[in-house]
């Protein structure tokens, strides 16, 4: 029966003797569990139910009120009501129906409402409270504290709902709160309690770790009818701490104002050092307190069907191809590389040939002979896609990362979207197949399968403003820890001149795409680029006046000023608008001209990285 | 039939490998699994979120994963013995450097999302290089002090490694099922006699050393009533709960204890205390009574085998389950000091899970090639 090497009989016998004999062990063990249990279950179940019922020890799990949101100048914008809501335990009220029948001679419960309570109750653990009434002002809770002996389980606290202030220009940003979804429930207990509510967009759901305090509990001794014989331990919540947004209220609305004629627009400002957002506008917009709480259930069906998606914060959300404004990336990547020089002249004959497939510069008639800065100052399109070609599409999407494109930011805002940067790998992935030149060449002005959102652009324009790896923030240093300055970018500092030179020719040189960004008034320069993104593949055969709204070419500039200390840097995008130095340019120049306008209102101190600029009081002027 | 010839690797087709998994053992793991689900279910205050649903997900894993071990022949499970367990050591190893600190104590490894106990893998690599090592070893070699000695000195170093994290449950737990295996193989009896010896007389010397925490689990262990809001007020309200379930239970969802939160560990180390209370006195003996058959069946799988090294692979298997079960049961009913040990199969937990999963499987891959003999020089370049 045994193979080659059958194993003398005695190791068998030694095994199954001593396997034998841990077996007898295990069994005494196991017997030894099962007399315990049947000691503490069966024997002593009376003296231990006893135990459970007169004396026992409750645990309630307090939530901390949830933490204020303020703009950059303490203006509030999220706040808690005042009010008072009434709750009851079902473990501690002994018979519900009874205790709520009792309740309904101090406030109106209807019997519906009343069915629908022990219904619920006999769905979920008997421990967690239920909500019987809300929103009540403290007249209203006076008699039935006077009757709490007779109501067990029924306790009345201190908590109002969420309010939102100037939600219609702040609802992108500040976001709103909702109910927990079971799926996002963590560890914290403190989400299973009914009345709880979490952030779900904007700095609301961004910074919900924050906002939301840290819980506390009561811990008391309770007899079997629910009442408290004593209290044992008391930790007090810690209420979730106020924020200061670097965004500014008056600002925003203003930016708003400038876009309001336009049906689908997004538009960012930033500082260009310390990376904070002074402005974040998506169009349309919404009101969050029209939708808080499912109380006008209308109000959100309209608004979640509504074509042109006002839920959506496109700057965060809203995807683009960046056009033109790509040439930044593909210009300095080329640089960098060595695959193109400053002085290099191409020559620009109105089309670009690739293995027999023609590529057109906007410019049907050419531009003749380009070097660096003639091209990004008019925008010749087939200048870049010879460097891109040269360069290569590793190196490109390398610079457009490292510029901040194709990512998703620790900014304190919830649900961005990353775009795309696509690169040989991503398309093997996605695709299965491998990267072909041509891709590269349209990559290089920003079509293809290149798409960014407007954060992103004004990133990259802080970015080449500053010379820093500047990240975006929503929220104020002094409340949140992760305003940090910005490491220097490893670029070198000739090619980053030279690009900002020819960047401020797009505005300011004769022959420029952005002139119509020049400043109105006052004594700086801006610096920017147009972009004009293809939607639909015929666009380019017919007027753009010829197409349909919804096939015309987005409109894009990014840009920053002063040109010579940039202080901001601004991102415009509107959703088929058409030409970017015709639509978006202008837009972006009085956002500029508003910023500066704002700017000596307590500006360097409040990020707390001025620089070693003089401390002020922080006050509104 | 071909086993029984004389080549040794009879290789087994597909169909007859799985006719020979021992199906009933995944059924009662299952069974076990299942009541862990319902159990967690229970814990959420009647939800599958956080922890019904993952656990359900993670057993049926499991279960592919036992059938997917099974089929792997035994001659890779010795050839990879040593490997195995030095990734294992490695990784424990590798938890004071790079582990995070939970409590004061440094017992887990993450790496994104993931993040394991190694500890708990170190349990079953401590059964595989065991078995494997006595594999080769002549039985009257085995008493002998040199080769007595080696293995000594693997046990000791793990539970060394483990101790210092500082989880002294998981690593008495460790020496236990080391030595278990070594008895098993045939060591001399006085070898164990001595070592109960040293473990008293070091008693001596580490008591003055343990944190504080532990000497006051212990202390309290002895005297529970000392301080019930405190050290042992978990013991306390475990019994409490557990004698107010009575012989039928409160019924699920509907454990005035359990469902308090006064058990801070109530669905890992003390869900037997909450499914007890909720399920009375017969559902306790029932989980007990499945435990029992899943140890039986194991036991007549190892009186099956054909070679040493499968015997006591699953002996050791076998263990590994036995201790934790008698040590958890013991201790949420207040026979055994507090220490974090977890349920097997019930407890929420991804490691203690996917661990004993693997053991289970090698236990299957013994049985399923029990026909298997093996020697040294067939082995190739893995040993």
């Amino acid at each position: 029966m045994f193979g080659q090497n059958p194993e003398p009989p005695n190791d068998l016998r030694s095994f199954s003797r001593r396997a034998l004999l841990l077996g007898i062990t295990q069994t005494g063990l196991f017997s030894a569990l099962g007399a315990r249990l049947y000691q503490l279950q069966v024997t002593e179940h009376n003296r231990y139910t006893l135990l459970a019922d007169e004396n026992r020890i409750s645990v309630e799990v307090l939530s901390a009120p949830r933490g204020r949101i303020l703009d950059r100048f303490e203006q509030v914008l999220a706040a808690n009501a005042d009010g008072y809501r009434i709750t009851i335990v079902p473990s501690l009220a002994g018979k519900l129906d009874v205790v709520l029948q009792r309740l309904s001679r101090f406030i109106p419960i209807t019997e519906v409402e009343r069915a629908r309570l022990v219904h619920r109750a006999r769905r979920q653990s008997p421990n967690l409270p239920l909500i019987i009434a809300q929103d009540l002002t403290w007249e209203a809770l006076a008699e039935i504290n006077l009757h709490a002996p007779s109501l067990p389980g029924v306790r009345t606290e201190r908590a109002g709902r969420r309010q939102y202030f100037n939600g219609d220009w702040m609802g992108h940003i500040v976001g709103y709160v909702g109910a927990v979804e079971r799926q996002a429930m963590d560890d914290d207990p403190v989400l299973r309690l009914p009345w709880m509510r979490v952030g779900k967009t904007g700095v609301e759901g961004g910074m919900e770790r924050l906002l939301r305090g840290t819980r506390g509990s009561v811990t008391s001794e309770i007899d079997a009818r629910g009442h408290i014989l004593r209290h044992l331990d008391r930790v007090e919540p810690k209420p979730g701490p106020d924020l200061t947004l670097t965004v500014d209220v008056v600002l925003q609305a203003k930016v708003l104002e400038r876009l309001q004629n336009f049906r689908r627009a997004a538009a960012v400002v930033m500082d260009v050092q310390s990376g904070g957002v002074l402005a974040m506008a998506s169009i349309p917009t919404y009101d969050p307190s029209t939708i808080l709480d499912n109380t006008d259930p209308k109000a959100w069906a309209q608004l979640q069907a509504a074509i042109d998606d006002p839920l959506i914060n496109r700057a965060t959300r809203g995807l683009y191809p960046p056009g033109s404004t790509f040439k930044i990336i593909t210009g300095l990547a080329a640089l960098e590389a060595g695959t193109i020089t400053l002085k290099e002249k191409l020559e620009c004959s109105g089309a670009y040939t690739f293995f027999d497939q023609t590529y057109r510069c906007w410019k049907r008639s050419g531009h003749d002979a380009c070097d660096f800065h003639k091209a990004m100052r008019e925008s010749c399109d087939c200048y870049f896609y010879e460097a891109a070609r040269r360069t290569g599409m590793d190196a490109i999407a390398l610079m457009a990362r490292k510029l901040g494109l194709g990512q998703i930011f620790d900014a304190g805002i919830a649900q961005q979207k990353s775009g795309l940067i696509p690169d040989p790998d991503w398309k093997r992935g996605r695709f299965g197949r491998p990267w072909l030149g041509g891709e590269t060449i349209l990559a290089g002005i920003g079509q293809g399968y290149v798409s960014t959102t407007p954060l992103q652009l004004a990133v990259m324009t802080c970015r080449v403003a500053s010379g820093l790896a500047v990240n975006p923030q929503l929220v104020l240093a002094q409340t949140s820890p992760r305003l940090q300055r910005a490491q220097p970018l490893s670029v070198s500092a000739q090619n980053l001149a030279a690009l900002r030179k020819a960047l401020i020719a797009v505005v300011h040189e004769t022959g420029g795409t952005g002139q119509r960004a020049q400043p109105e008034d006052g004594d700086y320069q801006i610096a920017g680029k147009t972009g004009t993104s293809q939607v639909g593949r015929a666009s380019s055969e017919m007027a753009q006046s010829d197409l349909a709204w919804d096939m015309r070419d987005h409109s894009l500039f990014i840009c920053y000023a002063p040109a010579d200390t940039p202080k901001y840097a601004v991102a415009v995008v509107i959703e088929h608008g058409g030409g970017g130095g015709a639509t978006a340019a202008p837009i972006a120049r009085d956002i500029i001209a508003m910023t500066l306008d704002r700017d000596p209102i307590g500006r360097a101190t409040r990020d707390g990285l001025g620089g070693g600029s003089p401390t002020e009081p922080a006050g509104r002027g | 039939m071909f086993q029984s010839g004389s080549r040794a690797y009879a290789p087994l087709s597909l169909s007859s490998k799985l006719g020979r998994i021992p199906w009933s053992l995944i059924v009662v793991t299952l069974a076990i699994g299942s009541i862990g689900v319902v159990s967690l279910y229970s814990v959420a205050g009647g939800a599958f979120a956080p922890w019904a649903d993952r656990h359900a997900l993670r057993l049926a894993i499991g279960v592919i994963i036992v059938v997917a071990l099974a089929l792997v022949p035994l001659r890779f499970w010795i050839a990879a013995a040593n490997p195995i367990f030095i990734s294992a050591f490695a990784l424990v190893a590798l938890v004071p450097i790079f582990g995070t600190t939970t409590m004061g104590a440094k017992r887990w490894l993450s790496a994104g999302p993931l993040s394991l106990q190694p500890s708990e893998f170190l349990k079953i690599a401590l059964v595989l290089v065991s078995a494997r090592y006595y594999q080769f070893i002549a039985f009257e070699k085995r008493s002998r002090p040199l080769y007595v000695a080696l293995p000594m000195l693997v046990i000791g170093a793990a539970t060394t490694l483990i101790a210092r994290q500082p989880d002294l449950g998981s690593a008495a737990l460790v020496a236990l099922i080391g030595l278990t295996v070594m008895f098993l193989a045939g060591v001399h009896a006085a070898y164990f006699i001595a070592c109960g010896a040293i473990v008293i007389g070091l008693g001596q010397y580490i008591w003055p050393r343990l944190h504080d925490y532990q000497k006051s689990r212990v202390m309290t262990f002895l005297n529970p009533e000392r301080d019930p809001l405190g050290a042992g007020y978990h013991i306390s309200q475990s019994k409490i709960a557990l004698g107010s379930g009575g012989v039928n239970g409160k019924g699920l969802i509907n454990g005035s204890q359990s469902q308090l939160n006064f058990l801070p560990e109530k669905h890992t180390d003390f869900i037997f205390t909450m499914f007890a209370e909720e399920m009375g006195y017969v559902g306790s003996m029932a989980l007990l009574g499945l435990y029992v058959l899943l140890l039986a069946i194991l036991a007549v799988m190892a009186s099956r085998v054909n070679c040493r090294f499968s015997r006591l692979l699953i002996a050791g298997v076998a263990a590994i389950l036995a201790v934790h079960v008698t040590v958890n049961v013991g201790m949420v009913i207040g026979l055994i000091p507090v220490v974090g040990v977890p349920l097997p199969l019930v407890s929420y937990g991804g490691t203690s899970m996917l661990t004993l999963m693997f053991g289970l499987g090698l236990a299957a891959s013994a049985y399923v090639h029990r026909g298997d003999t093996i020697r040294r020089d067939e082995l190739g370049v893995f040993v």
